[in-house]
């Protein structure tokens, strides 16, 4: 009696697997996409991890939920969110991967983005977006081929700025003070020459050129050539044949940190720039310094100035450029965990066209967290009483969203943004090596040691802390003994391979 | 004979048996926290492959370790690992059992208490606020040093973060700063558990104070001592990390003197996040640790086999 209880026992529990088994290859080769509503089908959780950057956000649920309740009808899936915090991200990741967590899309940092494929975290998703991503290929156009690696794509890039120009930007203030007229500094000189005036004007310790970032050089956001991703084996001019060549060889780079050290020595650069820990907006609030190079965008002034709560104004000294690294800067895919990937890529696939999802992420939920402003179609406010400070969700990560054309605007921005952005993308100049992406993995050992050597040197030099008389010479042979011609011979090795294979097309 | 051991010992643990339960839950976490990973040392020679999983993915030999060696930058890093720690093991235990002595010495009930607060305060510091502390001293625009010390006795300022020869000095001064307070916790417990009849005995026969330090409490605090020692010799290829690469603020110029295994590391990975390297170098440092240990060990019970640890 008891046996035939056990054997029965066994038996139910087998079948419960074996149906559980079916259930999940159902959902997972089945998903016949918007068209089959079917409502047998079963609902799957997809799990979405993404970093975050500001505290918690305490109506994040309530979000989800809201989410929910369009995949659910859409594309027969739950999302389960997983916010991370963006200072952790990699370490996380990692951890995801190395236990094999489930998790069914991901946030991908282009920086990451080869390494992650070379070390298999991600699936390729070509044929997954030709099938369900439809508006992912709508939405991006051309962009979406750059983010190809050899054997496929792994990763579809966010829609935001996908291009960037250099440029420098000033407090407005001081250049009206000074009657300096932003718009006709063409050239280093010109802007020298306006640094000099500031610093007779103002005197003392006041220095005019301050870093635009904690641990940011002088030199990172005025690029006169493509860094093919991470600046060792560069691209001159965008193009040079594509020939690669050793950045810090090049006579431009040596002309470059003479200059800043000719700056340094006048006192127009901040003098602790290298240990500097604050923000640029810190040291704009503090009324340090007048001027700082950035990477510029269409909305940029606008943006400075009200992060900042200071005035500032910009002048564009390079034009527009769209490098591999511009476009691949923040991505999604689909790692290697899922078992959904067919669910995850309609997901994506939302995240591109839905724009409800889309507000969703990016503002939260009508009516509580925002309102539309009445008689306009995109532009939003707070509801009464409610500020950025006091809502309780607060995501300044539009970009991160997938499409961000089809996000809101908060009133008091720029209503017209997304048309001036989507111009500016479709106006820049590409690099030629645009699409290229190199893979570390064949020279790790170098790369790790060149690295290295990178952060001893880079710093000091283009802060114009040290000599670069002395120094520069010192930094190129620790490279060399450090292998980076070995990185660049491996590197233009890929590049050729890369043309070969058709290159931007 | 050996019948009757083992049954006298299966009577003590017998007679133990709630230890022994208690004991359980310690052991099982020490098996499943410090052993099980254990296994996890293989990836520092796997080429990691996330679509392989660990097991499956491919051995590589010992490539993984060849960045810990192949620049120069291996003899600098791993001679300043070795030479702080050093100095980190004899300064840091010399003087932790000199304040130890001393606090002992206090009779003010108060004071003592007072005291004994105030040194072990720095350690309560995160490594954050004191990098911030110390560049609040050294800064070149705003520093307490440059901008008030140095004119008054008529010294050019310095630019601290970009001259390297400093920083022995001043990172070895944070160091004993922060951790003697802590770590002379233990030997002020080992001085208040000496029998107080040796002193007394000691002052009938006319000891002074120095002699009763030198011939009571020293050798009786001996084992603690050469105990701390060998666990420091064991660490002695881990450094701080918080202390190398906060408190110079990761300042490039100043890597020839603050650059250790740890910081190098973890510089160079930063990019690449590459597991199987970074278990290299903790597997590296490992094996250098335990064979340390076990050879300071052996010196030691050659010269005192009572106060060795094994």
């Amino acid at each position: 009696m008891k046996k035939v209880r056990f054997t029965a026992l066994v038996m139910l529990l087998a079948c419960s697997m074996a149906l559980a088994a079916c259930g999940s290859s159902n959902g997972g080769t089945k998903n016949g996409g918007q068209a089959s509503n079917a409502p047998e089908s079963k609902i799957e959780e997809l799990t979405v991890a993404f970093p975050m950057v500001s505290s918690a956000q305490q109506d994040i649920q309530l979000v989800e939920d809201a989410v929910n309740k369009i995949t659910e009808q859409k594309i027969q899936a739950r999302v389960k969110f997983m916010p991370i915090s963006a200072g952790e991200w990699q370490q996380q990741t990692n951890l995801l991967f190395t236990s094999n967590e489930k998790l069914d899309l991901m946030f991908v940092n282009g920086s990451l983005y080869s390494g992650m494929v070379a070390k298999g975290q991600l699936i390729p998703i070509d044929e997954l977006i030709s099938k369900y991503g439809g508006g992912i290929t709508k939405a991006l156009g051309d962009y979406l081929q750059v983010a190809r690696l050899k054997d496929g794509i792994y990763a579809v890039p966010t829609i935001r700025d996908l291009a960037t120009s250099y440029g420098i930007t000033f407090r407005k203030d001081l250049a009206d003070k000074y009657s300096i007229d932003v718009s006709k500094l063409n050239t280093m000189e010109d802007i020298e020459h306006a640094f000099k005036t500031i610093k007779d004007g103002e005197g003392g310790d006041f220095t005019p050129l301050i870093p635009s970032g904690v641990g940011a050089t002088y030199l990172e956001n005025y690029l006169t050539y493509d860094r093919l991703g991470d600046g060792i084996g560069i691209l001159p001019d965008y193009d040079n044949g594509l020939k690669i060549v050793n950045l810090y060889e090049t006579d431009t780079y040596k002309e470059q940190l003479k200059r800043i050290r000719d700056w340094y020595l006048k006192g127009y650069i901040m003098k602790d720039s290298a240990t500097n820990k604050l923000s640029t907006f810190e040291l704009l609030r503090g009324g340090k310094g007048f001027a700082y190079f950035a990477a510029l965008k269409p909305g940029f002034e606008e943006q400075e100035s009200q992060a900042s709560g200071v005035q500032v104004v910009t002048k564009e000294l390079l034009s527009p450029i769209a490098t591999t690294s511009t476009v691949t800067g923040a991505m999604w895919g689909i790692p290697v965990n899922t078992k959904l990937e067919g669910k995850a890529m309609e997901f994506l696939n939302l995240m591109y066209e839905d724009k409800d999802i889309i507000n969703l992420f990016d503002w939260g939920i009508e009516g509580k967290h925002y309102v539309k402003v009445p008689g306009e179609d995109n532009v939003i406010d707070y509801p009464e009483g409610v500020t950025a400070q006091t809502t309780g969700y607060n995501m300044p990560l539009g970009w991160l969203f997938g499409n961000q054309f089809l996000s809101y605007v908060m009133k008091g921005k720029d209503a017209d943004i997304w048309n001036k952005m989507d111009a500016f993308n479709k106006n820049a100049a590409h690099s030629k090596a645009l699409g290229f992406s190199f893979d570390a993995a064949p020279v790790k050992t170098e790369y790790a040691a060149v690295t290295n050597v990178i952060t001893q040197y880079k710093l000091a030099l283009e802060t114009g802390s040290v000599d670069p008389d002395k120094v520069l010479p010192d930094f190129i042979n620790k490279l060399k003994s450090a292998g980076i011609d070995k990185i660049i011979q491996e590197k233009q090795k890929q590049l050729d391979a890369w043309v070969q294979a058709g290159g931007s097309k | 004979m050996s019948a009757l051991t083992q049954s006298r010992k299966r009577m003590k643990i017998w007679r133990y048996w709630p230890l022994y339960l208690m004991m359980l839950p310690g052991l099982a976490y020490m098996v499943l926290n410090n052993y099980l990973p254990m296994f996890g040392l293989s990836i520092a020679f796997k080429d990691i492959d996330y679509r392989k999983g660990i097991w499956a993915s491919d051995w590589i030999g010992f490539r993984n370790f060849e960045f810990l060696f192949k620049t120069e930058d291996a003899f600098i890093i791993t001679r300043n690992t070795l030479l702080y720690n050093g100095a980190f093991i004899v300064l840091g235990l010399g003087i932790a059992v000199v304040i130890a002595i001393l606090l002992n010495e206090i009779r003010n009930k108060f004071a003592a208490r007072l005291y004994q607060s105030l040194i072990i305060l720095p350690f309560l510091i995160s490594i954050i606020l004191v990098s911030y502390l110390v560049y609040a001293m050294l800064s070149i625009d705003t520093g307490f040093v440059n901008k008030t010390l140095l004119p008054m006795l008529g010294i050019d300022s310095i630019s601290w973060y970009s001259e390297p020869k400093y920083w022995p000095y001043i990172l070895t001064f944070i160091h004993l700063w922060k951790g003697a307070g802590y770590s002379c916790i233990v030997f002020l417990a080992a001085i208040i558990g000496i029998d107080p009849e040796y002193y007394e005995a000691a002052r009938l026969d006319g000891a002074s104070k120095w002699m009763q330090i030198r011939t009571i409490t020293l050798p009786m605090i001996t084992p603690v001592i050469t105990m701390l020692a060998l666990l420091g010799v064991g660490r002695i290829f881990y450094s701080d990390f918080g202390l190398f690469y906060q408190v110079p603020m990761n300042s490039g110029a100043l890597y020839e003197t603050t650059n250790v295994i740890d910081t190098y590391v973890f510089r160079g990975l930063l990019q690449l996040g590459d597991v199987g390297m970074s278990s290299a170098a903790g597997f590296y440092q490992s094996i250098v640790g335990f064979i340390l240990v076990l050879g300071a060990n052996a010196i030691v019970r050659k010269f005192n086999k009572e106060n060795a640890l094994f």
